[in-house]
């Protein structure tokens, strides 16, 4: 059976001055994942190795990390994938975020950003009495957004997010994406008003960083530039948007 | 910050243009650099115009993408009017230098 070294980056911040890399031995079987080897290591060698994990189906995005240099999900790593060539794994937190214990990272203007865009829908006034009708188009173009599980490898892969926490970030600006497209709801102009600011869409250097670390093969960087475009031509779409949203609850028509 | 990003684009397809004519005329074969060529080529005032357009574009498009990356750091967003004010100095003093060079090329 071979063996694998994994180095883990530690910092207790109530000890360390500066973040340090700890090595265990743990035997490379068929089927583990990193997450597997980092529950052993907690519970066979070190238990005050810390981390975030929840779900292990790659679906509550708390296990992000970054194994060697790349950001991912742990639970869906097979740890043979991931062994160089000096037969080493290198598990550090997300970059960029502040570590509050080893590969635990504080993650508050990740929330504070998403927070910002207003994830939520704003439905017009008159809401129709039945449900809210969408094309399976319209649908089709909102799916890919839908299917972000907030872990945060985006955001800390990006490296405008790496200097300005200010920025609104890959996570936040695709959900901006999903709302401004959602035919229900009724504030898109404000949306792109609120994306043009100094810290917004325009701020993004199109690096395409956050479309090679989304764990869920998800496109920020289209996003953006849609919004982008959006922002630009912003009367029309509002205009074209309204005349949407006012046959909702009609039949939609195929044409 | 988008008519910025909207200056570096254009002036980014703008550069297409100029680089590509640049290259040819100075790099590549049958061309190649020669004073005498050069002296010749300056001789006409549409080749003055043509790199006086060329360095405008080539400042308009380095001093947009260095303002954007330095107004990226947290620290520095506070400056940002004076950021854009020593920009637009740093851009007009050197359009204004640069033009001077290139109007003032004669032959002898
Ligand atoms: S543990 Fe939930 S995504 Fe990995």
């Amino acid at each position: 059976m071979t063996n694998v070294t994994i180095r883990v980056q530690r910092f207790n911040p109530d000890v360390d001055q500066k973040p340090h890399l700890d090595e265990f031995q743990i035997e490379l079987t068929q089927g583990k994942t990193i997450l597997d080897a980092l529950h052993e290591i907690k519970e066979e060698q070190d238990g005050s190795v810390t981390f975030r994990r929840s779900c292990r189906h790659a679906i509550c995005g708390s296990c992000a990390m970054n194994v060697n240099g790349v950001n991912m999900l742990v639970c869906d790593a097979p740890l043979k994938d991931f062994v160089d060539r000096r037969g080493r794994v290198t598990i550090r937190p997300l970059p960029y975020l502040p570590i509050i214990k080893d590969l635990v990272v504080d993650r508050t203007s990740f929330w504070e950003q998403y927070q910002r865009v207003k994830p939520w829908l704003l439905p017009p006034d008159d809401v129709p009495e039945k449900e809210f009708r969408m094309s399976p188009d319209e649908v089709k173009a909102l799916q890919d957004a839908e299917h972000c599980i907030m872990c945060g490898a985006c955001y800390s892969a990006c490296q405008v997010v790496a200097m300005s926490k200010k920025y609104i970030g890959p996570h936040a600006l695709l959900k901006a994406f999903l709302r401004v497209l959602d035919p229900r709801d009724s504030a898109p102009g404000e949306r792109l008003t609120d994306l043009d600011q100094g810290d917004g869409v325009f701020r993004c250097h199109t690096i395409f960083n956050c479309i090679d670390a989304c764990p869920k093969h998800l496109n920020p960087t289209q996003a953006i530039e849609t919004l982008r475009k959006l922002v630009m031509k912003r009367q029309a779409f509002e205009a074209a948007r309204a005349q949407r949203q006012q046959s909702l609850d009609q039949p939609i028509s195929v044409e | 910050m988008m008519r910025i990003f909207l200056l570096q684009r254009f002036s980014a397809i703008a550069l297409l243009v100029f680089l590509t004519l640049h290259m040819i005329v100075l790099h590549y074969p049958p061309f190649h650099i020669d004073f005498d060529n050069v002296l010749e080529r300056l001789e006409n005032p549409v080749w003055k115009a043509i790199d006086i357009a060329f360095l405008f574009v080539v400042l308009v498009h380095a001093l947009t993408g260095v303002y954007m990356v330095i107004t990226d750091l947290d620290r520095l967003a506070r400056y940002r009017g004076l950021i854009t004010w020593i920009s637009v100095a740093v851009g007009a003093a050197a359009f204004v230098y640069g033009t001077q060079t290139i109007l003032a090329f004669q032959a002898p």
